[in-house]
């Protein structure tokens, strides 16, 4: 016969399918960059709003040294790499101009490091954070969803269900600040305040990775308790509308054997959970600038909340960047892999 | 069974028997009978249609046939038997898995939703082989191969669709597939034309005629037109609020009607080149669950005769001629 029934009809459709996805990833991707652009035009001109001028506060230091004006404003666009009070204009065309060579200007805190080494420092603790926490918290909530579901009717499903939504209604630095005070500072079981140990040097081995993840256990935890609510609430509610379905009744009265049937039921109840989750990735890099202030982890979110109290406006335009980049990726991900889950949007390109 | 596919051939003696059958539905603690002490036969090899409005519980019926039916629902008493498989609502668990599609199998009112959206049809007739233990799963796909030519559908270019890539009348006809595909001997056929247009209807109804002829499977036709019941089914029975009130071969019920309600169905329908006057509607609105009187005839309230009798005793099962029974004090002397 002509056909595989799992596979579907190779040919001309198909190539007209996998013509139809590049394009619409192709379209993604332009949509990403203007977004991009949105993103850093608006916290350029954000941050230049706030009060107070640290480069101002920087020359003014340098003339009472009794350096000549000219000469501190020298030294001071060569330490920032522009020259400070440039029309507003001009500053901004330098900044997108850099921008697109990669180049996020210098930290003004740290004084002559180049903001890309300091965002790249930080951005594998965030995201080994975030993407654990939201991998660890989806597993737990949707078993934990599942289960309430099938049990609805009976106390399991039920309590299962009111921790739930307590837990959803709990604010996340809320369960950090509990999980710091009683495991870390009453009890002092985990450590915080240090990506790993001092005395370890880092190294891509066994030893070194276990300890980074024990320092991580703290604000995983607290990433995974205040999202386990959302997840087995959305689950459950899921999973008992795909009971309600027609075509789950048809199955069991064709005589389709339960071991299928469930498979019917997971697949058709997990796709909704789907695009919360690129939402939820959004979120969980917003969450991550509590939780690490509150562990004092050293991500991109600390390193935000340090710009923010320094006024190192490089190093906040380069953090707020990276967070909604993240964010965008996270989405275009997500998208890319629910046209491999779900055929109706697989096949409805044409 | 290999594939089990072909058609066995002319059967003898009756494809289900159900004697007694009381099914009831719990509302605000309380229990209603939806069916009601129903005695019904489906004859191998023929159509039975039951025919009734809204709310008469021929669905419910046809779920009982499949021991499914739904909470709050319960099947109160009565036996459903299968030659062969015995008492079907004595079945549970991976028994009852089996002889559902196996035995009977239904197609549904709504087989626009009946198909999992997200699994190319081909693969649910895989699902359907693999769950009744069908080594030879190609053969199977072949049958349902051979099923989608006989319905005038492209099996290459639907058993690799998915539900949403086909028409609603596709979708019917996917459905009917996958009710025959295993070769049943009873098909409960749950209106499956409501949810078509016109045309797709007078198709399926076609290919339905045909395929029976040609398997000889039985069937139970549930609908509410009258028009599908002359011709389609070899016997009806009437159901009215979870009763069965008249039953036989469908040229004696519709030329020679003896219950009044059997009468009133067939004067509302309005002929294509008759005079509109005389189309009669049945006044009033058949009984709901809880409305349902609980002695006398439950018919008494919209019937035209009324006799003093029926408020207190239930009309017993009669008959004036062979193949032909009703319900009914009046004893078929309808006056019109």
């Amino acid at each position: 016969m002509g056909y595989n029934a799992r596979r579907g009809p190779t040919g001309s459709l198909e190539v007209a399918a996998v013509r139809g996805f590049l394009f619409r990833v192709a379209r993604r991707l332009v949509a990403a960059l203007v977004m991009i652009w949105a993103v850093a035009t608006f916290t350029f001109f954000l941050i230049r709003l706030m009060p107070g001028d640290p480069v101002l506060a920087k020359m003014v230091e340098l003339e009472q040294t009794g350096m000549p004006e000219e000469q501190a404003k020298a030294q001071v666009s060569s330490m920032y790499g522009f020259i400070p009070h440039d029309p507003l204009p001009v500053q901004y065309v330098h900044y997108l101009w850099q921008l697109c060579h990669f180049d996020l200007g210098v930290s003004i805190a740290y004084s002559g490091q180049p903001v890309t080494t300091i965002i790249w420092s930080a951005l594998p603790y965030t995201l080994g954070l975030v993407l654990t926490g939201i991998i660890v918290t989806f597993i737990f909530g949707v078993i934990g969803g599942v289960f309430a579901a099938i049990k609805r009717d009976s106390w399991i499903g039920g309590s299962l269900s009111i921790v739930g939504s307590i837990l959803h209604g709990v604010p996340q630095f809320m369960v950090a600040v509990l999980l710091v005070y009683f495991l870390a500072a009453l009890h002092p079981i985990f450590p915080i305040g240090a990506p790993y140990d001092i005395t370890i040097s880092p190294g891509l081995n066994l030893h070194f990775l276990s300890n980074v993840a024990w320092h991580a256990v703290l604000p995983i935890a607290a990433f995974v308790i205040s999202g386990f609510g959302f997840w087995a609430l959305a689950m459950k509610g899921s999973v008992v509308t795909t009971l309600g379905d027609d075509f789950i009744l048809a199955s069991e009265l064709r005589g389709i054997k339960p071991s299928i049937r469930f498979r019917y039921i997971a697949r058709n109840a997990f796709l909704p959970l789907f695009t919360y989750l690129a939402i939820a990735i959004g979120y969980s890099f917003g969450g991550a600038i509590f939780i690490e202030k509150i562990f004092d982890y050293p991500g991109l979110g600390n390193l935000l909340n340090n710009s923010l109290a320094s006024y190192d406006y490089p190093v906040m335009q380069a953090a707020f960047l990276m967070i909604t980049v993240a964010v965008i990726i996270s989405n275009i991900v997500a998208e890319v892999l629910y046209t491999f889950i779900d055929p109706r949007i697989r096949t409805g390109i044409s | 069974m290999a594939t089990s596919a072909a058609p066995r051939g002319a059967q003898t003696g009756n494809a289900c028997a159900i004697r007694d059958l009381t099914v009831v539905y719990r509302v605000e603690g309380k229990e209603y009978p939806a069916v009601r002490e129903v005695d019904l036969d489906v004859v191998a090899g023929e159509i039975t249609a039951v025919i009734g409005e809204s709310g008469s519980g021929k669905t419910t019926l046809a779920m009982a046939m499949l021991n499914a039916v739904q909470p709050p629902g319960r099947i109160a008493s009565g036996s459903i038997e299968y030659p062969e498989v015995g008492d079907v609502l004595t079945l549970h668990g991976r028994a009852l898995q089996r002889v559902r599609g196996d035995y009977v199998s239904m197609v549904f009112q709504t087989s626009q939703n009946s198909l999992n959206p997200l699994t190319r049809i081909g693969a649910q007739v895989m699902d359907l082989a693999r769950s009744h233990g069908h080594r030879d799963k190609r053969a199977v796909l072949k049958e349902a191969a051979a099923l989608c030519r006989q319905m005038s559908l492209d099996p290459d270019r639907v058993l690799t669709a998915y539900q949403h890539e086909l028409s609603g009348g596709m979708r019917q006809r996917v459905g009917i597939m996958l009710a025959l595909v295993l070769g049943p001997r009873l098909v409960l056929l749950d209106e499956p034309t409501t949810a078509l247009d016109v045309l797709s209807q007078s198709e399926v109804l076609q290919i339905l005629r045909d395929l029976q002829r040609e398997r000889q499977f039985s069937a139970l036709l549930i609908t509410h037109d009258m028009g599908v019941v002359a011709e389609l089914a070899d016997r009806v029975a009437v159901m009215y609020a979870g009763r069965v009130v008249e039953r036989g071969r469908t040229p004696l019920v519709l030329t020679n009607p003896q219950h009044p309600y059997t009468r009133s169905l067939i004067q509302s329908i309005p002929r294509l080149t008759g005079d509109l006057d005389e189309v009669r509607p049945l006044p009033g609105l058949p009984p709901s669950l809880t409305t349902i009187p609980r002695q006398g005839c439950v018919f008494r309230d919209r019937c035209r005769y009324h006799p003093a009798i029926a408020d207190t005793q239930e009309p017993a099962m009669q008959s004036t001629e062979p193949d032909h029974w009703f319900a009914c004090h009046l004893g078929g002397k309808l006056d019109d």
